[in-house]
C-alpha cells in the first residue's frame, strides 16, 4: 500500500513536472518579433503554468482519493471477511492497514456495531435456548398429561368448541368403540352413535352452558352388559376465560351401585328377619294377657313359640355381629382339636327336622379314622349349620342333600361339601354367592334370607382358620358347596 | 261379622296359628296358605271374604297375589288387608291402584288385625246393600 502511494506520488510529480515544462517551453520558443503574441504570451504564461499545476494538483487528488477510497473498502473487506477473534487478536495488522484516520473511526463504528450484534445475537441465542428449554418442558407436560390420561382407568374425552374430538383415552376408546387415533377431530355426535346419545347431549350442553362442571349418572351397554356411569364435564377455558372445549371424566359406578342396593336390600332382609320373630313374641304376649289362651296347653304353646322366637331374633342378632366382630377382627377365637366328622353329626341332628318337614333326605358320611382339625368349635358349627339349612332350603321336595368329608393327607387337609339337588345358581352368579348382603337373583323369591350366612361362612373358613371355601353348581341340577381346612397335625391332636 | 271366611296367607307358621286363634276365638272361618300361589289358587276355590297377606313370602309376594287376583273376575273383589316387616311402607297409589284395603306393619297387634277385618267386612257390607 505504501509503495502504491510513493508510486503514486511520483507518477503524480512526473505529470505535473511535465505539464509545468510543457507550458514553460512554450512561453521561451514563441518569438519577440511577434509584439502581439509576445505580449499575448507575456500574459498568458502565469495562466497556463497555474493551469497546469491545478489540472496536476487535481490529478493527484483524484487519484489520493482513489487510493484511500479502495484502500476504507479494502480494509472492510478484510475486516468482514476476517472472525472477529482473529480481528482482535491481531491488532498491530489492522493498525497497519488502517492508518488512515477515517478507516480508524470506520474499524470503531464497525467494531462497536459488531460488538452490538455479538450482544444482540448472544441474547437471541440466550432467549432461542430459553424457548428450546420451554418447548421441551411443555412437550415434557404434554406428553405427562397425556400419560397421566391415558393411564386414568376412568374414560376421558376432551373435545373442542365445535364438539370434535381432541383427545381420549383407552378407556373412553373401549367404552364407545372407537379408536382414538384415526378419531380425532371428529364430530363426537358421528363417533359415539345414537346409542349413547343421552351422553353426546349431556357433553354438548354442559360445553355449550359454560358453566361449573356437571355431573349425571348415564348408563350405558358394555359388550351387552348393562353398567352406570357417573359423568362429569367441565368446561375448558382459554386464556381470555372463553369456553374452548370441554373435558369429560366417565367413572364406572356399576359395583358401587350394586353395594348400594346390596345395602339397601340387607337393611331390608334384615328388617324383615328382625320384624318376623318380634311381630310372633308381641302377638302371642298379647294373646296371652287378653286371656285369648283358654287352657294350660295354649298356653304353653304361646310361651314355647315366645320363646324359640326369641331365640331366633337372638341368633339372628348374633349373625349380624360375628359378621361384623370377623370382619373388624375384634372377635375371641377358642380353638381346640375336633373331628369335623362329629362336628357335622351334631348339626346333622338339628337340621333333619326341617329337612323332614320339607321332605328333603339328608344323606350323611361314615365316620372317618383322623379327620381332626384344630378349629373355633362353635365357629365350625356355624359355617355347618349355614350350609345344610341353604342346601335343604333351596332343594324343592323329594331332592337330597348329600354330605361328604375327604381327607388329603398329601395336602393336609380336610375336605366337606355338601351337596344338594336344589335349583342351583346361574353361572354368572357363582363367583358372588359369598359376597356379603349378596342374594342369587332368581333364588330370592325361593326362600328368604339376609345375604350374611354364606358370607359368615367365608369369613370364619378363610380369615379365622386359613381354610378356603368353594362352590360349583348347575342351574336346575344343583349345587356343592364346601370348604376345606388345615388338618392338625397328630402331635398337636394328642397334646391338646 | 261371624261366620266369614278369612284367607290369611304367611310363610311364618306361627303368625298364620295366632290371627288363625284370634279370628276363630272371634266367630271367623280361617283358611291359611304359606305363599302368594297358595293362596291364590285357595281363594278361587273358597271365594274368601277377605285375605290378610304378609307382603314378603318365598314363590309369590303378597304384592304379586293382589295383582293377580285383581285380574280375575271371580276374585277381584276380594278385599285384601296387607302385613308387612319391609323397612318402607307400599306408596298409597299402589295401594289405591290394587285396591288394599289397609296395611299393617310387623310387629303388628292381632286386636287392631282384628278391628280392620271388621272395618273393612264392615264398609264391604254398607257397598253391597247400597
Amino acid at each position: 500500500m505504501k509503495l502504491r502511494r510513493i508510486l503514486y506520488a511520483i507518477v503524480a510529480a512526473i505529470v505535473a513536472s511535465s505539464l509545468f515544462a510543457g507550458g514553460l517551453a512554450e512561453w521561451q520558443l514563441s518569438g519577440p518579433e511577434e509584439g502581439w503574441r509576445y505580449a499575448g504570451y507575456q500574459q498568458r504564461i502565469p495562466i497556463v503554468s497555474v493551469c497546469y499545476i491545478v489540472g496536476a494538483m487535481g490529478v493527484i487528488c483524484l487519484g489520493w482519493y482513489q487510493l484511500r477510497l479502495s484502500g476504507t473498502v479494502a480494509s472492510i473487506a478484510t475486516l468482514l471477511q476476517d472472525d472477529k477473534a482473529h480481528a482482535i487478536g491481531d491488532r498491530k495488522r489492522f493498525f497497519a492497514l488502517l492508518r488512515m484516520t477515517k478507516i480508524d473511526e470506520l474499524y470503531q463504528a464497525i467494531s462497536k456495531h459488531f460488538a452490538g450484534c455479538t450482544a444482540r445475537i448472544a441474547e437471541y441465542e440466550k432467549q432461542i435456548k430459553d424457548l428450546q428449554v420451554q418447548i421441551q418442558l411443555s412437550q415434557r407436560r404434554g406428553k405427562n398429561t397425556e400419560a397421566i390420561i391415558y393411564s386414568i382407568r376412568d374414560a376421558v374425552i376432551v373435545i373442542d368448541e365445535s364438539d370434535r374430538l381432541l383427545m381420549a383415552n383407552e378407556a373412553a376408546g373401549q367404552l364407545f368403540n372407537f379408536d382414538f387415533n384415526s378419531s380425532q377431530h371428529k364430530s363426537v355426535g358421528e363417533l359415539i352413535g345414537p346409542d349413547q346419545g343421552e351422553f353426546v347431549d349431556f357433553l354438548t350442553r354442559s360445553r355449550q352452558s359454560k358453566g361449573q362442571a356437571t355431573r349425571k349418572e348415564i348408563e350405558f351397554l358394555e359388550d351387552g352388559i348393562p353398567k352406570t356411569f357417573n359423568c362429569i364435564v367441565s368446561c375448558v377455558y382459554d386464556q381470555g376465560q372463553q369456553v374452548c372445549g370441554a373435558v369429560a371424566v366417565l367413572h364406572d359406578i356399576t359395583r358401587e351401585k350394586q353395594i348400594q342396593q346390596m345395602k339397601s336390600d340387607f337393611v331390608s332382609h334384615v328388617s324383615h328377619e328382625l320384624k318376623t320373630p318380634l311381630a310372633s313374641i308381641t302377638a302371642y304376649t298379647e294373646m296371652l294377657a287378653d286371656g285369648e289362651a283358654d287352657d294350660e296347653q295354649t298356653r304353653k304353646e304361646f310361651y314355647s313359640v315366645i320363646q324359640s322366637q326369641a331365640q331366633r331374633l337372638n341368633r339372628l342378632i348374633e349373625n349380624i355381629l360375628n359378621s361384623s366382630r370377623i370382619e373388624s377382627g375384634l372377635i375371641k377365637v377358642n380353638k381346640e382339636p375336633a373331628s369335623l366328622t362329629m362336628l357335622i353329626e351334631e348339626q346333622l341332628q338339628m337340621i333333619k327336622g326341617y329337612a323332614e318337614e320339607k321332605k328333603v333326605e339328608v344323606i350323611g358320611q361314615k365316620p372317618i379314622v383322623f379327620d381332626q382339625v384344630y378349629v373355633d368349635k362353635d365357629m365350625i358349627h356355624e359355617v355347618i349349620v349355614n350350609l345344610l339349612s341353604n342346601a335343604v332350603k333351596y332343594t324343592p321336595s323329594g331332592g337330597s342333600v348329600k354330605i361328604k368329608i375327604e381327607v388329603d393327607e398329601g395336602a393336609s387337609l380336610v375336605r366337606v361339601s355338601v351337596t344338594d339337588t336344589g335349583v342351583g345358581i346361574p353361572e354368572d352368579e357363582i363367583e358372588h354367592v359369598f359376597d356379603k348382603f349378596y342374594r342369587v337373583g332368581a333364588n330370592k323369591k325361593q326362600a328368604k334370607g339376609t345375604g350374611l350366612g354364606l358370607n359368615l361362612v367365608r369369613q370364619i373358613v378363610e380369615k379365622v382358620h386359613d381354610g378356603r371355601v368353594f362352590v360349583t353348581s348347575q342351574v336346575g341340577v344343583g349345587s356343592t358347596f364346601g370348604f376345606e381346612l388345615p388338618l392338625a397335625t397328630r402331635q398337636v391332636a394328642g397334646a391338646l | 261379622m261371624t261366620g266369614k271366611k278369612v284367607l290369611v296367607v304367611d310363610d311364618e307358621v306361627h303368625i298364620v296359628h295366632v290371627v288363625a286363634i284370634k279370628l276363630r276365638n272371634n266367630g271367623y272361618e280361617v283358611l291359611s296358605a304359606d305363599n302368594g300361589a297358595e293362596a291364590f289358587e285357595l281363594a278361587c276355590k273358597e271365594k274368601p271374604d277377605i285375605i290378610v297377606t304378609d307382603f314378603q313370602m318365598p314363590v309369590m309376594t303378597g304384592l304379586e297375589l293382589v295383582e293377580k287376583l285383581r285380574q280375575h273376575q271371580e276374585v277381584k273383589d276380594i278385599p285384601v288387608i296387607m302385613l308387612t316387616a319391609r323397612s318402607f311402607a307400599i306408596p298409597k297409589e299402589q295401594q289405591e291402584d290394587l285396591r288394599i284395603s289397609s296395611c299393617l306393619s310387623k310387629p303388628f297387634s292381632p286386636k287392631e288385625l282384628l278391628g280392620n277385618i271388621e272395618d273393612v267386612l264392615y264398609q264391604k257390607q254398607v257397598m253391597v246393600s247400597n
